[in-house]
């Protein structure tokens, strides 16, 4: 039978990639982002860093995602330094320090989303294993990958009843935050025990090594992906240490 | 297979579930078991007992014995159980963990680490037995109610195990999602399996159940065959607190005479430009309680978002007593009462979540009209207590009471009936006899014929986005609805 479970290769889905190498670059690029300064050469690599979630919505088809991420990156890297001028300084010192943070966790906070977008569940769960990682941390973390539609579901229901009963209005925010969270997260803890009764039965915790049914497995692709990640890391290296 | 001598569990937390004492029942290989009662009576925790949650998952007092397949369940760990014990719950939206079909079908072997080559030869029998081709390759968020159910099932199904445990896995679901499940049960039944099936539901579970526990106050009161279960009277049923099975009869008439009328016009409604909704023109009396009928994907759900003025594109206008109301407009006039009543309970106690409805300024006038429309729903005992702390019926009546409280003219309710009892279905039906009472326009969208004979005196049939067919009973029209109700 034709199933996914049979592909021994990553597909397009997977943006042909390894999920550890992915993993790499997610970290990579949000580590890079938030702690380099553009100085010397890092005035290079960083824009080429900002530009890689975008090229990856770009191959994934999301074009929303990809005119969104962009338009905020270039908004949050231009304005301030424009308005910088004009503004009295008590402005600038709150919002030009916000923007600026916000400017280097937006590449980091989009390889995250394509992380999940790309990896399915067992996935990660495969390359944490064959990574040794203990299943105390995988299992938890796994469960995230799941939840986060979960929640969208729970949260747009929760719209909806609060729309009919036309409540919770901007004009009170901490009502408004009340009326949402409270809700929402009484579905989210019921689903969640739910789920863990559920997959206790399916055995979730046995102490056997996991069956992995998914393609893992380094390609050229990978290959690719590690020495841009490796390139990066050692500029980074030359730029904190000998100020290049 | 099974043994159960005089087992007792009581719940650290009885949120949890409710206390069984002195449970007594062998269950011998390839039986079909069905456990039924009320709410409460204890078949799910019977259940648990079988697939080891208790004691491994729910905490609490347990006494007496439970062995399956030889093994002590108060000793055996839960993924010892596993590969014997199969188990599908209620609720289809918490019972997957990965987010594709075929990922969680495998998902369960993968765990006790199967060699690659038998899960996939397991894999490719499970879906041909269970006929779920079609559902390859899908997120599971995409899919229905029904479709997930069968999921779940397959999930279990892939690791062979001899027996399945089911906790009310019809509850969400719609007449042709239950027949489905009707046709895995058969072929788990074939295959010899021994099957265990807690249902309010029955009528499906006909010429598949060998016998019946008969559960009350957590005891088993009746043990009886198959056969001689089914040969009791609807009436002993209610009785017994059952969902009986009668061909559908109305039991509320239209009054004639005297009716405004509530007028829908181009309602409509696009998904990706496809068409979901399209009703021309469509007139409902006033005070009416409209069944909305129709099968799973028909296009009712849009409906009643439309109707209440959720979705943001749709087209249409109301016209109720003269005045047009459109688009979001329409929030102001028309409640729903969701599936998941949780979702719209947000206040602290029952008083301040009628309050919060009341458009009037001073307190003491609000309190006065909150405490009316809360002595009129039979709240009044309940007004300091936490909505989140009653039972599914009153946290059903005090989104109600809201309702009332901000002057909605229309209430819409959302399967108000899945998963309950008769006791708690007739509530329901109570329900919405008060709100008729009061004048108000309902329109009920549900599977359950017993509610709608209970309570209905309209109905619409909504069939491909467009309404096929409405109007108040006549023996014609009732003819169509039994037929439907009937059609296998």
């Amino acid at each position: 039978m034709d199933t996914v479970l049979r592909n021994t290769r990553p597909t397009a889905k997977q943006m042909y990639l390894d999920p550890r190498t992915k993993t790499l670059l997610c970290l990579t690029v949000s580590f890079i982002m938030f702690s380099g300064h553009s100085t010397g050469i890092m005035r290079y690599v960083l824009p080429c860093l900002a530009i890689f979630p975008l090229i990856a919505f770009v191959i994934l088809k999301k074009p929303f995602v990809a005119v969104y991420y962009g338009t905020m990156y270039i908004f949050s890297a231009t304005v301030p330094h424009l308005m910088m001028d004009y503004c009295p300084p008590i402005i600038n010192a709150l919002f030009a320090g916000m923007v600026a943070i916000f400017t280097q966790l937006l590449p980091g906070m989009s390889m995250f989303y394509f992380l999940i977008l790309t990896t399915t569940v067992s996935e990660f769960v495969a390359a944490m294993d064959s990574l040794h990682i203990s299943k105390k941390f995988t299992i938890p973390v796994s469960v995230m990958f799941r939840f986060f539609p979960t929640i969208r579901e729970e949260y747009a229901a929760i719209r909806d009843a609060m729309r009919l009963r036309e409540v919770g209005s901007w004009r009170n925010p901490m009502k408004m935050l009340e009326y949402r969270l409270v809700p929402l997260l009484m579905g989210l803890v019921a689903i969640g025990n739910e789920l863990s009764a559920s997959a206790l039965t399916r055995g979730l915790n046995a102490p056997v090594r996991r069956t992995n049914m998914c393609p893992i497995g380094f390609h050229w692709q990978d290959a690719v992906a590690f020495s841009f990640c490796l390139a990066v890391i050692v500029l980074f290296t030359l730029s904190a240490a000998l100020g290049w | 297979m099974i043994y159960m001598k005089e087992a007792s569990f009581i719940y650290e937390n009885s949120i949890n579930g409710a206390a069984v004492t002195k449970l007594n029942a062998q269950i011998p290989k390839g039986q079909a078991v069905l456990l039924c009662g009320e709410s409460g009576s204890g078949k799910t925790t019977f259940g648990r007992l079988v697939n080891g949650l208790i004691p491994s998952y729910y905490e609490g007092e347990m006494s007496g014995d439970v062995f399956v397949k030889g093994k002590d369940i108060r000793r055996a760990e839960l993924y010892e159980l596993a590969p014997f014990v199969g188990s599908v719950f209620q609720n289809p939206k918490s019972q997957f963990y990965t987010l594709l079909t075929d990922t969680e079908i495998v998902f369960a072997c993968e765990n006790l680490g199967i060699g690659k080559e038998d899960i996939l030869s397991r894999f490719d029998g499970t879906v041909e037995a269970l006929h779920i081709k079609r559902l390859l390759g899908k997120s599971l968020f995409a899919l229905s109610g029904g479709e997930k159910q069968k999921i779940a099932c397959a999930s279990v199904s892939a690791l062979m195990p001899e027996v399945f445990v089911l906790d009310e896995p019809s509850s969400n679901l719609d007449i042709g999602a239950i027949w489905d499940l009707q046709k895995i049960l058969l072929t788990w039944k074939a295959q010899g399996k021994t099957i265990i099936i807690a249902e309010h539901r029955l009528s499906w579970l006909r010429g598949i159940v060998d016998r019946v526990l008969f559960f009350e106050d957590g005891k088993i009161e009746k043990d009886l065959a198959g056969d001689s279960f089914w040969a009791i009277s609807p009436e002993e049923f209610h009785n017994m607190g059952l969902r009986a099975y009668n061909r559908f009869a109305p039991e509320k008439k239209l009054k004639t005479g005297g009716h405004g009328k509530i007028g829908l016009k181009d309602f409509r409604f696009s998904y990706k430009k496809a068409p979901v909704l399209n009703i021309p023109y469509l007139e409902i009396p006033q005070g009416a309680v409209v069944a909305v009928l129709g099968d799973n994907g028909a296009g009712k759900t849009t409906f009643a978002r439309c109707l209440c003025g959720l979705l943001k594109k749709a087209e249409g206008s109301l016209n109720y007593k003269g005045k047009l109301y459109v688009g979001k407009k329409r929030t102001t006039l028309c409640y729903m009462v969701m599936q998941d009543v949780n979702h719209q309970l947000f206040s602290e106690s029952v008083l301040d979540e009628v309050m919060l409805g009341v458009d009037i300024s001073t307190n003491t006038e609000k309190e006065k009209i909150a405490g009316e429309i809360l002595s009129a729903l039979d709240l009044s005992a309940y007004k300091d207590a936490h909505p989140m702390s009653l039972s599914g019926g009153q946290r059903q009546r005090v989104a109600i009471a809201g309702a009332i409280a901000s002057n909605k003219e229309i209430i819409v309710f959302d399967e108000p009936t899945s998963g309950l009892d008769y006791r708690h279905m007739m509530e329901v039906a109570q329900n919405i006899h008060r709100l008729s009472s009061l004048g108000k326009t309902q329109f009920i969208i549900t599977h359950d014929p017993e509610l709608v004979a209970a309570c209905c005196n309209y109905f619409i049939f909504i069939e491909n986005g467009a309404v096929t067919n409405s109007g108040g009973w006549t023996s014609e029209s009732i003819q169509v609805v039994a037929d439907y109700f009937d059609r296998v």
